[in-house]
């Protein structure tokens, strides 16, 4: 067993900028940040356009002078000059819709919040690798290779003791190897857990320490390519732009399909163009696949000239939770994001807004305030959770959050054409009840699925993903009746299109977790098999995709 | 150095070598040198030698096993960085680790590596041990970038201990330790009959798992760290090293000829039709070298080691023949100056003195026959040693001079050698050669060589072959380059020396392939890699002389305890001619078992050659076949004549692992399979429905 004051899992820049802020504050306190990812910003992709004003506040308190360092010159090397927020009408037609964002923000209209002034484009993978070197330098420990299983939670005292790490060498079978190591329990002070979207622990200790959701969460997926282009087509792009396409391929008037999400386009480094699709989780085609979404994409005549004969250098997938506001997990009573000594930070918690769709500010901007929070809680330390709640509420955090809620709902539930604009309205919407994103599965079509099948098997290599193979698996379908007898016949077992990793596949007269070493930790699965019927538990760690400039 | 039964406590401790290698699994986009097509070492991220891994959890299981745990120290050499390999081994039970760090130390070749870490182990065992001679030097077999798999048992020529080759697992009984190996063929169980030993580690599937206190425990680690001034040893860096490398290049394009079929009596008429044709390899078209002194030209320097010197000296040759010169004695100083002036455009006169220098050499740099280390399976000779007397002879003819094959064993039978084209054999025959030991073998050896001192010693790079060769070379001071692809005699006029063995080698895990050459050595020594190089039909009329040499060896000379061998049933030959590989594709365990058997036996029937069942990562793990079978990058990477994949898509991985077959055949209904792409033949069909159609076809052809 092992012991330090706080543990932080998940080495993301929520929780590294928790342990950097503690530890500047209280240079003695022993702060431990674990990770799943064999090394610093292997799990970590985003849709790369940053407001940097949080990590300006962080880094200006622990490293004066950083913006003149190396290896922030070239984290921050490609500011956005050009804005492209496009409607694609179809394959072929594209419109700039960003004057419409910059009149909305000219009246204070909450969509003027989509625009991308001032910020920065660049690879959450790489700003992650940096602050875990930063934070070491100060004396935080920051192990990889981890994984957290659950919390050790005390439901009478209200109170967590510590972590418990998840088993190694155990085979496929269940038994155990030779080289059979226990899961360790850490125990600790203050417990911080900053896992990322959809996490385990956070999910757990949610359910142990009756936490609530006004609203159900409700989450996206983004499929992303890292794509090196030739000279002439960097240049004709420019390094500083951001294209961001709503319409066609998700969404196109009267019979066309109707999902919420949308195209990404950034440059990420000097010959290389990333190509994203974010698609809400709310889809209704059986058939559907966002790699799918993503062809088309790049199949789309303003798209295509500047990736056409480029090669995939790069590829991976992550989800994004949306629930906004109201999906944030608070304790009954004091209506903290944690209880006690278990704070909850970044996307673990849900803190994206939604209308500028960004998370990456709030997640840094919760780990300033969980620092803060441990720092003044040291004699209290049941009070730390209220007290965090408290300072992301004086940071402006909770008011932005506000700000962008419903967003998500409105869409859900009236659809993308009245979805988004009623969302202008603000608060005077009220509060849609939207089920589980899983719900809503149908078994119709999606109107245009490419002739040819994504090629998964390259971007899953081209994720670098991989895991200890003798393991059990670490996707579990809870009833297996289900998925030959309901969703094959009505859905056509929709998870082995959509798993972006092509883990799924019918072997035999089962529908299985059939390469589970594929697997890149997206968790789209869990949330949107048609009947819940599938689990992710958390593999030995080390595990899963090794992304590098995501 | 104790006899081990006179063991007095059971307590051993461990010396773990561990090595920082480029993470070739994770070759990046940017890695490769666009230009010139080669791998930037640099450019990779760098990682545990993953045999070393293997070897930290063999320590592990000693330590667990034996009676008294005793210590584990980690020892590694490199540059600073090195260090996070030995973070790896603290995280993971190890007591104490060793950097070992001097820029005088690199660009060593493995014998300047073993050297200086066999030192390195003597401090270690007098100030770490306490002075302690009951401890183990545990090792993995080879490191990925280099492949050699010299250096442990050059370690162990170094500190004249036993060396216990290709461990695959360990056991304790009766107050020692069992080793299970691999041989040529089989497995061996062995037990060391001294201590210290060294273990080379070939696999164990059970590598140890960090523990988050020992992370800890890593991070926070003072490591000891030793310089070239602090071990004292004799052979480092750049200097001390035995060979040097004359180019690296990229490998040459795979080309595949993904032809679709129709219909399966084609495709298992192709098949047929096709095996045993190699794969087109750029070098095939080198010609014969001849001997400079030989050549109609006096200037003629076709048979450069690199292309370029090659053109260089065509270009010194033209000139020359402007200004009529058409001998050695012409060329005066004052005719230099003419032609300094006439090269002046191409060369600088530096440059050009060299290589005039060069052109007035004419005495081969090496004298001596061409041999062969031949090596025994039971009584039987591999047939590795007859594809190298093949190779030898044509060495040897283009060199004017014979081909010598020293074989050691108990009662040899020679004529096969020589009717394979040896013209000497060498024959040392003594009962305690009877089993392989390599400390008596390296001995026998290594003194026949050094009485007659051939100019060329070729080796099986087969599991004896590579652990018996580096230890001769390091015994008689000599260079060794491994498991070479390609031997040819050229010249290095421009560094004086003409006629000497080039060995082609692919490193970094074929990504890249490398040609080296011997210095510093009396002799020229290299393993080559089994199926790469032709026999010749055997002549039973050819004659040779069969001589007969003593072996100075008594029984205190053997090393190790044979318990146990077994060869040859259950055993999986993935090094057959053909393999049958299935997929996840064949759907079901009764599936693979009923199709791959019934393909893999008419391919027998038909081909009358060794065929062997493989299987993708996806079908293992689906349970269809034992992971023994596993080909690919994570499996065992394969070059058969012949390779068949059904009902696999093809995964960049696996790709890889199976790129040096000549055919690929694939089988898979999805037509946008990637597989085919990277192979020869290919038809659209379930496994099903085209596997007994082929086997039909093939018992009619």
């Amino acid at each position: 067993m092992s012991k330090t004051s706080v543990i932080i899992v998940g080495a993301g820049p929520a929780g590294l900028s928790a342990a950097m802020t503690l530890k500047r504050l209280q240079p003695e306190t022993e702060i431990c940040v674990i990770d799943k990812a064999a090394e610093a910003g292997n799990h970590n992709l985003s849709g790369a356009t940053v407001e940097t004003g949080a990590l300006e506040t962080l880094l200006d308190a622990v490293k004066p002078g950083w913006k003149e360092s190396e290896a922030a010159k070239e984290i921050l090397a490609y500011k956005v000059a050009k804005d492209n927020v496009m409607f694609f009408a179809g394959k072929n037609f594209a419109i700039n819709i960003h004057p419409m964002m910059q009149l909305a923000s000219m009246f204070k209209i909450n969509f003027g919040q989509m625009r991308h002034q001032g910020d920065y484009i660049l690879s959450i993978s790489k700003l992650t690798k940096w602050l875990c070197q930063l934070a070491k330098e100060m004396g935080v420990e920051v192990i990889h290779g981890f994984a957290a299983e659950d919390i050790i939670y005390d439901t009478e005292k209200n109170i967590a003791t510590g972590i418990k790490l998840v088993d190694q060498g155990i085979d496929k079978h269940g038994n155990k190897q030779p080289n059979y190591v226990a899961g360790e329990i850490i125990n600790a002070d203050v417990i911080i857990l900053a896992e990322g979207c959809d996490g385990l622990v956070t999910e757990k200790f949610i359910q142990k320490a009756s936490l609530e959701r006004r609203a159900k969460q409700l989450y996206s997926v983004g499929v992303k390519e890292l794509i090196r282009v030739s000279d002439e087509q960097f240049a004709k792009f420019t390094s500083g732009r951001v294209v961001h396409a709503m319409g066609y391929p998700l969404w196109t008037p009267v019979l066309g399909p109707e999902m919420f999400g949308g195209g990404v386009m950034h440059p990420v480094s000097a010959n290389h163009i990333a190509v994203g699709m974010i698609v809400g989780l709310d889809w209704k085609y059986c058939d559907f696949n966002p790699q799918d979404a993503l062809t088309n994409f790049k199949n789309h005549k303003f798209v295509k000239k500047f990736i056409e004969g480029g090669t995939i250098v790069e590829a991976g997938a992550k989800m994004i939770p949306e629930g906004g506001y109201f999906a944030l997990p608070r304790a009954e009573q004091t209506r903290a994001i944690g209880r006690g000594n278990v704070l909850i930070l970044g996307d673990a918690a849900g803190l994206v807004n939604m209308i500028k769709i960004k998370g990456l500010h709030n997640a840094i901007k919760s780990g300033i305030a969980a620092g803060e929070a441990i720092a003044l809680c040291t004699n209290n330390i049941t009070y730390t959770a209220s007290k965090y709640t408290e300072l992301l509420n004086s940071m402006g955090v909770i008011e932005e959050m506000k700000t962008a809620s419903r967003f998500r709902q409105n869409v859900a539930k009236l659809g993308p054409l009245f979805g988004m604009p009623i969302t202008a309205l603000g608060q005077k919407v009220p509060l849609f009840e939207v089920e589980e994103d899983y719900h809503v599965m149908t078994g119709r079509k999606y109107k245009y699925k490419p002739s040819k099948n994504y090629d998964k098997d390259t971007f899953t290599a081209m994720a670098a993903t991989q895991h200890r193979e003798e393991q059990p698996s670490h996707l579990t379908i809870i009833n297996r009746n289900t998925c030959m007898q309901k969703c094959k016949p009505k859905f056509d077992s929709p998870c082995i299109t959509f798993c972006p990793a092509g883990v799924y596949e019918t072997v035999g007269d089962e529908v299985k977790p059939a390469n589970p070493s594929n697997c890149l930790h997206c968790k789209t699965c869990q949330r949107k098999c048609p009947f819940d019927n599938i689990r992710w538990t958390v593999p030995e760690g080390s595990g899963g995709p090794r992304y590098k400039n995501m | 150095m104790l006899w081990v039964n006179s063991y007095i406590n059971g307590m051993s401790d461990y010396i773990v070598l561990v090595k920082q290698v480029p993470d070739i699994t994770q070759i990046t986009d940017n890695a490769f040198n666009l230009e010139t097509g080669t791998l930037i070492r640099s450019r990779l991220a760098s990682v545990i030698n993953e045999l070393d891994t293997n070897a930290l959890a063999i320590a592990g299981r000693m330590n667990q096993l034996s009676d008294k745990p005793g210590k584990i120290i980690a020892l590694t050499m490199g540059p600073p960085a090195a260090e996070e390999v030995l973070r790896y081994c603290l995280a993971r039970r190890c007591d104490s680790a060793v950097l070992l760090t001097d820029k005088a130390l690199g660009g060593a070749d493995t014998c300047a590596t073993a050297n200086p870490l066999a030192f390195a182990i003597k401090k270690i065992a007098k100030e770490l041990l306490g002075g302690s001679e009951d401890y183990y030097v545990v090792s993995g077999m080879q490191s990925v970038d280099g492949d050699t798999a010299q250096v442990p048992a050059q370690i162990a020529e170094e500190l004249n201990m036993p060396c216990l080759p290709y461990v695959t697992d360990v056991e304790y009984k009766n107050g020692r330790f069992e080793f299970k190996g691999i041989i040529s063929g089989g497995s061996q169980v062995i037990s060391n009959k001294k201590v210290p030993a060294v273990i080379t580690v070939a696999k164990y599937e059970y590598p140890l798992f960090a523990t988050f206190a020992g992370t800890r425990l890593a991070s926070n680690f003072k490591f000891i760290q030793w310089g070239a001034n602090d071990i004292n040893a004799t052979h480092i860096g750049i200097n001390g090293s035995k060979t040097r490398v004359i180019s690296v290049f990229p490998p040459g394009k795979t080309t595949r000829k993904c032809r679709g079929v129709k219909d399966a009596g084609e495709l298992a008429k192709l098949m047929v039709e096709n095996f045993g044709k190699e794969r087109q390899s750029g070098e095939s078209a080198h010609d014969n070298y001849v001997l400079p002194g030989k050549r109609k030209n006096l200037f003629d320097r076709r048979f450069e080691g690199t292309k370029k010197e090659s053109e260089d000296y065509k270009i010194l040759a033209d000139v020359l023949a402007k200004l009529e010169i058409k001998e050695i004695k012409q060329i005066t100083d004052e005719v230099k100056e003419k032609i300094a002036a006439a090269a002046s455009e191409h060369f600088h006169k530096k440059a050009l003195e060299d290589m005039l220098a060069g052109a007035q050499v004419f005495e081969p740099a090496y004298q001596g026959q061409v041999w062969i280390a031949a090596e025994l399976e039971g009584d039987v000779i591999h047939p590795a040693t007859f594809e190298l007397i093949g190779k030898a002879r044509d060495l040897a003819d283009s060199l004017g001079t014979q081909v010598g094959v020293v074989i050691a064993g108990n009662n040899l039978e020679t004529k096969e050698l020589i009717a394979a084209g040896a013209d000497f054999v060498y024959a040392i025959e003594h009962p305690l050669l009877g089993e392989f030991d390599p400390v008596i073998y390296r001995k026998v050896f290594s003194d026949t060589i050094a009485k007659y001192w051939p100019q060329i010693v070729l080796f099986a790079a087969t599991p004896q072959g590579r652990i018996v060769a580096p230890m001769i070379a390091y015994r008689l001071g000599c260079g060794l380059t491994a498991d070479c692809t390609g031997l040819d005699i050229r010249d290095s006029s421009r560094k004086n020396q003409v006629a000497i063995l080039m060995q082609t080698r692919p490193a970094l895990g074929g990504n890249v392939m490398a040609t080296i050459c011997t210095k510093d050595s009396k002799c020229q020594m290299a393993t080559a890699r089994p199926g790469v190089m032709k026999r010749l039909a055997p002549d039973a009329k050819r004659i040779g002389k069969v001589i007969k040499e003593a072996a100075e060896i008594s029984e205190t000379d053997l090393s190790v305890d044979i318990i146990k061998t077994e060869k040859g049933k259950g055993k999986v030959n993935l090094g057959a001619d053909v393999v049958v590989s299935g997929g996840k594709g064949m759907q079901s365990r009764d599936n693979y078992e009923s199709l791959v058997n019934s393909l893999v036996e008419s391919l027998k029937h038909k081909l009358g050659t060794s065929v062997e069942k493989g299987a993708s990562r996806a079908a293992v793990e689906q349970g269809f076949i034992d992971r023994i079978h596993q080909v690919g990058q994570t499996g065992t990477a394969i070059g058969p004549k012949l390779y068949i994949a059904l009902g696999i898509s093809g995964a960049i991985q696996h790709m890889i692992g199976v790129a040096n077959s000549d055919i690929i055949v694939a089988v898979n209904s999805d037509p946008n399979a990637p597989i085919f792409k990277h192979c020869d033949y290919y038809i659209v069909g379930t496994i099903e429905k085209v596997v007994p159609q082929i086997s039909e076809a093939l018992a009619k052809i």
